[in-house]
């Protein structure tokens, strides 16, 4: 019923497709969004960018009709509608990609569709029709999916063109992706950009929640910058540049490559000789690691993920035993380390898997910020806790690195993302450590906190202290690191000097090695 | 923030108190669909339980066992480890306290008594300790362990009490009373109550302590909390964990010490644990793994179950109505909880960016 006043050509119902006019949202004691307009036009990719907290979210709750605008009014197609619940946006042809997929892992894709159609039940269970109208909408679209595939057989990427099938079966003209890019690697962002450029031609218009620059410059032809609730601006993406996003975005001028004096890097302060791991499958998992890093030396480990960069991570953290090889820090060797030995030698780690292995997020964040510290005799005499001390401490720490919160009492759990590492980074770096193992200790995180790391990361460098970063972003590696070092498959496949380093000849390691051993 | 906490706790406490009056209301409706009187049958469990000083004193007697067992229950689970071998340790307690109340002889009170309560704590732990080793070093599920533990102490007693143990005569299926040296004192003379009263707050406030105010209790919640986080931070979460079941099962085997040396006939029976190790399950549960919640909650059960002793008599209900009591509790407290749970999560992410920060600060959105 609603194709008949789906329009083929954009112009024709005007040039708008969504405006949501004036939106004003409020929760006990914030204002999540503040007199918001923003608008989507037919066949265009549109970025809506922010920081963590900006706002973003609220917005495409209210158009997806889980929560509901105090103020304001939303018209598709220049007519007024009222979206009170999820199925009245579905029925006007707004779709979501959530970032935590909704399919069932145990079904097929055809299944997973014919499960979101809309209509009966009985109309719906004719899976045949299901299946051939899909096969159809993906060849059109040029999204690959298999629609006899089980879900759980899907790669990530795969996945979200289910998601995405999902939304053009039931004929979605407007598709809404919440941090797309969050779970996909480089070469899925890359055939998503293709999926979407292609969807937008086809006439219908695409909205990407998002916090990342190079997504928007990817491939948005417009972007809305959102900031504390309020719009900031609406651009189009090509005549902006990225300093002036991030300017709108954060409320200031953002530093992620301050310049820094030389390296003068001290004694050696970790060292690693020989290190193998053979992981208990049998398979070869690191190979004849080698590597050293002085005092006030910063070294990047470069490569794409899963080339034995967390294997390397857990051993130096204690969390894992090397098959073979040895690890010095400072002049004492490690026989066994496991994560006490490695802290009373002055390692600090800052986790890959955050809510894994950083935190309990079950916890206050008093206990986040102490849970090291408990054999301290400033903290705890004869095992009672000396509970003004901790608080103090806790206290100084939430200030001196500006972790937003109310009080130190409340849960991790109810911490942005942003905040949680800063507590890690305060746990972590306040010890004054010799060594800080940093695995990738900005994902997730917006371009403010990412700054904050960032000047955590130098400071310590400027301090005297030994870093080993674990990074997937090229940018970062480079920003940061006084050599690189590029591991693929395994092995160290090269090392570089801060000067030596560029994109182009990192990435020249990363792709040569990979063919040599081939 | 200490506002908001408070507000929890009073939620928690209002959930608690309106699943209990919840559950009294509707086990009188049943009363009364079975056609006798409600308001006979809450006088009969009020009086059962409060009627009289004998009656009060053995409530409170029964309110011993139930509090140290869900203090047990507590303490494993804020490791984040089930025991529900409960029922096993305090077997396995009140075991070697009969055995040293009836074969260590000629010793004070002040020696024999310390004892007594040492040995059923010993018994306790090293019950529980068997399926702690098993989870170590063979990775075999606590649940399973403990849960098959009962069922062997409970053979191993019903074979003391008839075999080794049982008393000359080799007729009752139980032991001698054990000797006067060894029993806890009697705190109101002419009742049921003993002095091992004192060890409701004694433990249920220690515990508190223990789990907020040391290290070791700090290193418990959290390895309870997330293993691999505290594995990360350095602390050793098998050892941890397998220690908090050890001392669960030491509290649990307290409680059996009690069962032997605290009663008016102090000897050793089958069966005499007569399940405090499982209804201590659901009064953590009342309680909501709060170690003084459990004082209040344990009062309850207690009174239901002494109450429910004059309800045959007086007003023709058969006593399994506080059962039918009891389950309803359980499954309001468990269906509240979870609703509230629930409910609040939506109630933080809803508010989640309300915490008062500047504008541009990146306020937690835990929807992402």
């Amino acid at each position: 019923m609603r194709q008949a006043e789906a329009p083929e050509s954009p112009e024709s119902s005007g040039r708008g497709f969504l405006r949501m006019q004036g939106i004003t949202k409020r929760y006990p004691g914030v204002v999540a969004n503040e007199d918001v307009t923003f608008e989507v036009r037919s066949g265009e990719i549109h970025a809506l960018l922010g920081e963590n907290g900006a706002g973003k979210s609220t917005l495409m709750k209210i158009l997806d009709g889980v929560a509901q605008a105090d103020e304001g009014s939303i018209w598709i197609r220049g007519r007024q509608v009222a979206i009170r619940r999820p199925k009245d946006a579905q029925q006007l042809g707004i779709g979501m990609v959530h970032q935590h997929f909704m399919l069932v892992d145990d079904m097929t894709v055809t299944e997973n569709v014919a499960l979101a159609a809309p209509g009966r039940l009985a109309a719906r269970a004719d899976l045949a029709a299901v299946r051939d109208r899909l096969r159809r909408l993906a060849e059109r679209h040029g999204l690959a999916v298999d629609p006899d595939a089980r879900i759980s057989d899907l790669s990530v990427g795969e996945r979200q063109r289910v998601e995405i099938v999902k939304l053009l079966y039931r004929d979605a003209d407007l598709l809404v992706l919440d941090e797309p890019t969050a779970v996909l690697t480089g070469g899925e962002w890359q055939h998503l950009a293709t999926v979407l450029r292609e969807l937008a031609r086809h006439g219908k218009s695409v909205v990407i929640i998002t916090h990342k620059l190079g997504e928007v410059f990817d491939i948005a032809d417009r972007c809305t910058v959102l900031r504390g609730g309020r719009v900031v601006g609406t651009v189009t993406t090509a005549e902006a540049s990225v300093r002036d996003l991030v300017r709108m975005m954060v409320g200031r001028e953002v530093l992620l490559n301050v310049p820094r004096a030389a390296a003068e890097p001290g004694a050696v302060v970790l060292e690693v000789r020989g290190v193998h791991l053979r992981d208990d499958d049998g398979r070869t998992r690191l190979e004849d690691v080698n590597l050293s890093i002085r005092s006030g030396e910063v070294v990047g480990v470069a490569g794409v993920e899963g080339n034995g960069q967390t294997e390397l991570v857990d051993i130096l953290a204690g969390a894992r035993q090397p098959t073979r090889g040895e690890v010095r820090i400072g002049d004492v060797r490690i026989e066994r380390l496991d994560p006490r030995q490695a802290a009373a030698a002055g390692t600090a780690v800052i986790p890959e898997d955050r809510h894994r292995d950083a935190v309990a997020l079950s916890l206050s964040l008093a206990d986040n910020l102490t849970v090291k510290n408990l054999g301290e005799s400033r903290f705890a005499r004869w095992g009672i806790l000396r509970r003004q001390a901790v608080r103090e401490h806790c206290r100084r720490l939430v200030r001196e690195y500006d972790i937003r919160v109310p009080g130190i009492d409340v849960r991790m759990r109810q911490l942005s993302g942003g905040n949680q590492q800063k507590a890690v980074v305060a746990r972590e770096l306040d010890r004054a450590p010799r060594l800080l193992i940093a695995a990738q200790p900005t994902r997730g995180l917006d371009i403010g906190a990412m700054e904050f790391v960032y000047r955590c990361v130098n400071r310590h460098r400027e301090q005297g202290g030994a870093t080993l970063l674990v990074s997937s972003e090229m940018d970062e590696i480079l920003a940061l690191s006084d050599r690189v070092v590029v591991m693929v498959k395994g092995r160290v496949a090269g090392v570089l000097s801060g000067a030596e380093a560029t994109p182009e000849t990192v990435g020249h390691l990363m792709s040569g090695a990979a063919e040599a051993m081939a | 923030m200490m506002s908001d906490r408070i507000r929890g706790l009073l939620i928690a406490w209002a959930v608690s108190i309106g699943a209990v009056v919840t559950a009294l209301l509707a086990s009188l409706v049943v009363v009364a669909l079975a056609g006798s009187s409600p308001a006979e049958a809450a006088q009969a469990l009020f009086d059962g339980a409060f009627g009289s000083t004998n009656r009060t004193a053995a409530m409170l007697a029964k309110a011993v066992p139930l509090t140290l067992a869900a203090l047990g229950w507590v303490l494993a689970f804020s490791a984040r480890r089930i025991n529900v071998g409960l029922e096993g340790q305090i077997l396995a307690g009140g075991a070697v306290a009969a055995t040293i109340g009836l074969l260590v002889g000629g010793v004070p009170a002040a020696l024999h008594l310390p004892l007594l309560v040492l040995g059923g704590i010993a018994g306790g732990a090293l019950w529980a300790g068997i399926a702690a080793w098993l989870w170590v070093k063979r990775d075999v599920n606590e649940i399973i362990a403990t849960l098959l533990l009962n069922l062997i102490m409970v053979q191993a007693v019903s074979w003391l009490v008839s075999g080794p143990l049982e008393e000359p005569t080799h007729t009752l299926g139980q032991t001698e009373p054990i000797a006067a040296t060894a029993r806890w004192p009697v705190l109101i003379p002419g009742t049921v109550l003993h002095w091992d009263l004192l060890l409701v707050p004694l433990l249920a406030v220690g515990l508190s302590f223990f789990l907020r105010g040391t290290t070791a209790g700090f290193r418990l919640r959290a390895t309870g909390a997330n293993p691999a986080f505290a594995a990360y931070s350095g602390i050793r979460t098998a050892r941890v964990s397998a220690l908090a079941l050890v001392a669960s099962g030491g509290i649990a085997g307290l409680a059996g010490a009690s069962l032997i040396g605290a009663t008016p006939q102090a000897n050793m029976a089958d069966n005499f644990s007569a399940n405090y190790g499982f209804e201590g399950i659901v009064v953590a549960l009342l309680a909501r793994n709060s170690p003084l919640g459990c004082i209040p909650a344990a009062f309850l059960f207690a009174s239901l179950k002494q109450g429910g002793g004059l309800l045959e008599a007086r007003a023709g209900v058969p006593s399994g109505l506080v059962l039918v009591t009891q389950g309803l509790v359980i499954i309001l407290v468990a269906g509240a909880g979870y609703l509230f749970e629930r409910r609040r999560t939506r109630r933080v992410t809803a508010k989640a960016p309300s915490q008062p920060l500047p504008s541009e600060a990146p306020a937690s959105d835990p929807t992402r």
